[in-house]
């Protein structure tokens, strides 16, 4: 039953894909993207002079406060003469350290993420958004790190910088054997979350790329939290949190195919589903409408970055259009809680 | 009721079935390990709540009642199918006992008995052979099978009462009466014979009827009876008044060993009843006729239900 073209994504609403739905090549246009830049806003530590501010005061170009000239200690090049003018007491102006970036992706390939109508699968998808923000993240000194989150363990691919380190990780999530459904582990996304923030705690840029469904999770309220809402405050107390909410068209849309028997790639749940009643098929859009509300709102909550990517759509497209925007809303949107430095 | 079979060997085929029920369960487990992948199931779950299930277990049950019905229809089902007879022989046997001139049924026993027997002679097809038996102490044979119906009439209206009451020997009589049936002319099988005995009183003398009825029983005979006469009929013989009821239990069991019918009459309108059952039970045979066609179209519409189900179920229904 092999189809003879190149991707056959669809295949896995049937069963489970058996490689990646997409080729390393077409994850991401590297050329295009050398232009945009994802803004930072969090302040960072490191050791590396890099290009973005730092947390501490050091050699950099960005100033800061002025303080009194200490004789013997500060160096006379650096007297603020206006301030020293001002105020008749010689005055030297700080600068705050420039620091590298350090980025570290989660992506989720548990069974739910071996999925897609349009093409490619949500993990493929998620992997594509990766390299998206890998090449947008691609400065000086600045190191790319990712995650795996499989349903019994997270994986680890070390961070490193450059744009061939970039591809080696991107090569490895492609290649990692995709997951079998029903496989065994517990693992949630919250439970991966947190093992991102206790693993990796230099400050930083944190990406998750997941569907944020909650295996058997029918809650539609959006002032319940969903269970990884703590997981992403937390995370994003010390770090500029982006989550990536990959979705297909047709968890938006329940297509009309007739009666079917359904069953779900994580839990135990089969029966069948007569697809071609208009009025439930009315009444699971709207559900599933509400659902990826209150994604969206708990998200917010937390204070993380939101991209919401579909398979049937341009992702290159779309992580653009949200840079340009995030440009005048992050420094709002990523304010850290009370008593956190930025 | 299971209806006969023209080939009942082929039934066998229906042993397939199973075979075919056991097919779909195999299937429809595979069919479980391939079903439709879906994320959110939490949801869908919540929002579809329970759905009308029953078209699919509807398209299942019409496609086996539909292989059922072809099944059987492939063995040939025979139908039973009255068509009138195309010859017979009929004996009349007439009781004549003294017992017949009783007057409870209006003229008398005998003359209506007569009368009756005259219009059941007279609706009979003309091929059928007739042969009047009368009944009495030493039952003869008053008149050889014969399709003359002038003969058969007048020797009915001629008939005279005698002493006594022979059944048994009268069965016997009426036999030899078909022995003397002339052959069909293009066949060889003799036609079919039928006794039409009308009593109205217990045997009193001769064998008891039970040998004569398994004689009967054994040429494939039926004896049709009819007990005649009230229960308090009576007459005056040598000056004793004695009650000749009719010995309805004794005609009765004659009439169901031999597959014949027995009928009870106690004047003259239910006599004429009487005889008109019987001759049209004497007048028809049943028939075994295939009736496939019965069979297959019941497959087809239980098909057909089958097949608008399977679509409604599979695909999109048209809107």
């Amino acid at each position: 039953m092999a189809r003879p073209d190149e991707s056959g994504a669809e295949w896995s609403v049937l069963r489970p894909p058996t490689g990646p739905t997409i080729p390393l090549a077409r994850l991401a246009p590297e050329a295009a993207l050398r232009r945009l830049e994802l803004t930072i806003v969090r302040r960072l530590e490191g050791f590396l002079h890099g290009d973005h501010l730092g947390l501490l005061p050091g050699a950099g170009s960005d100033t800061n406060d002025a303080r009194v000239y200490q004789p013997g200690q500060d160096d006379v090049r650096k007297i603020d003469w206006a301030v020293t003018a001002r105020t008749t007491v010689p005055h030297v102006r700080d600068t705050m350290a420039d620091r590298e970036l350090e980025v570290w992706a989660l992506l989720d390939v548990t069974p739910s993420m071996n999925w897609g109508t349009e093409g490619v699968t949500k993990r493929d998808l998620g992997i594509a958004a990766i390299a998206t923000i890998g090449f947008l993240s691609q400065r000086m000194g600045d190191r790319f790190g990712g995650m795996m989150m499989l349903p019994d363990q997270v994986k680890r691919l070390p961070a490193r910088s450059g744009r061939t380190a970039l591809y080696g990780l991107l090569r490895k999530m492609l290649v990692e054997p995709i997951v079998p459904d029903h496989a065994p582990g517990d693992l949630e996304l919250a439970d991966g979350i947190e093992h991102m923030t206790r693993s990796q705690r230099r400050r930083g840029m944190r990406v998750i790329v997941s569907d944020f469904l909650t295996p058997g999770d029918s809650e539609l309220d959006p002032e319940v939290p969903p269970p990884w809402e703590k997981a992403v405050r937390r995370l994003a107390v010390r770090n500029q949190v982006l989550c990536v909410e990959v979705v297909d068209r047709h968890e938006l849309e329940l297509p009309d195919v007739g009666e079917m028997l359904i069953h779900d790639p994580e839990t135990s749940f089969a029966r069948y589903v007569n697809t071609s009643d208009d009025a439930a098929r009315r009444r699971m859009d709207a559900a599933t409408r509400a659902q990826r509300e209150r994604v969206r709102v708990a998200l917010r909550r937390a204070g993380a970055g939101h991209i919401q990517l579909r398979t049937d759509r341009d992702w290159v497209a779309d992580i653009a259009r949200f840079v340009l925007n995030y440009r005048r809303i992050a420094g709002m949107l990523h304010q850290p809680p009370q008593g956190v430095s930025k | 009721m299971i209806p006969e079979f023209e080939n009942p060997e082929r039934l066998w085929t229906l042993l397939l079935l199973p075979v075919l029920v056991i097919v779909y369960l195999v299937l429809l487990r595979l069919k479980g390990r391939v079903a439709l992948r879906f994320t959110n199931t939490g949801v869908l779950n919540r929002v579809v709540g329970a759905q009308r299930r029953w078209t699919r277990h509807l398209a299942v049950a019409m496609s086996l009642a539909s292989l059922v019905a072809l099944g059987l229809a492939y063995a040939n089902p025979l139908g039973t199918e009255r068509q009138p007879r195309e010859r017979a022989t009929v004996v009349l046997v007439v009781d004549t006992s003294l017992s017949m001139s009783a007057e409870d049924v209006e003229p008398s026993r005998l003359e209506a008995a007569k009368a009756a027997a005259g219009t059941f002679v007279e609706n009979l097809p003309e091929s059928f052979n007739v042969a009047v038996v009368a009944l009495s102490g030493r039952p003869s044979i008053v008149v050889p099978p014969t399709t003359d119906r002038g003969v058969t009439q007048r020797a009915i209206a001629a008939l005279e009462l005698a002493d006594g009451t022979a059944i048994g020997d009268s069965i016997d009589a009426a036999l030899r009466a078909v022995d003397q049936a002339p052959p069909g002319e293009d066949d060889e099988e003799p036609a079919p014979a039928m006794v039409v005995l009308l009593s109205d009183g217990a045997s009193t003398e001769g064998a008891a009827p039970d040998q004569a009825v398994s004689r009967a029983k054994g040429r494939d005979i039926p004896v049709f009876t009819i007990a005649y006469g009230t229960q308090n009929g009576f007459v005056d013989i040598d000056g004793q008044r004695e009650n000749v009821a009719p010995d309805t239990a004794t005609l009765e069991r004659i009439a169901v060993e031999t597959g014949g019918r027995s009928v009870d009459a106690d004047d003259a309108e239910s006599l004429a009843t009487a005889y008109r059952q019987i001759g049209s039970v004497v007048g028809y045979e049943d028939v075994k006729k295939p009736i496939t066609a019965q069979y297959a179209f019941a497959a087809l519409g239980f098909a057909i239900v089958a097949a608008l189900g399977a679509v409604m179920m599979a695909a999109r229904w048209p809107r």
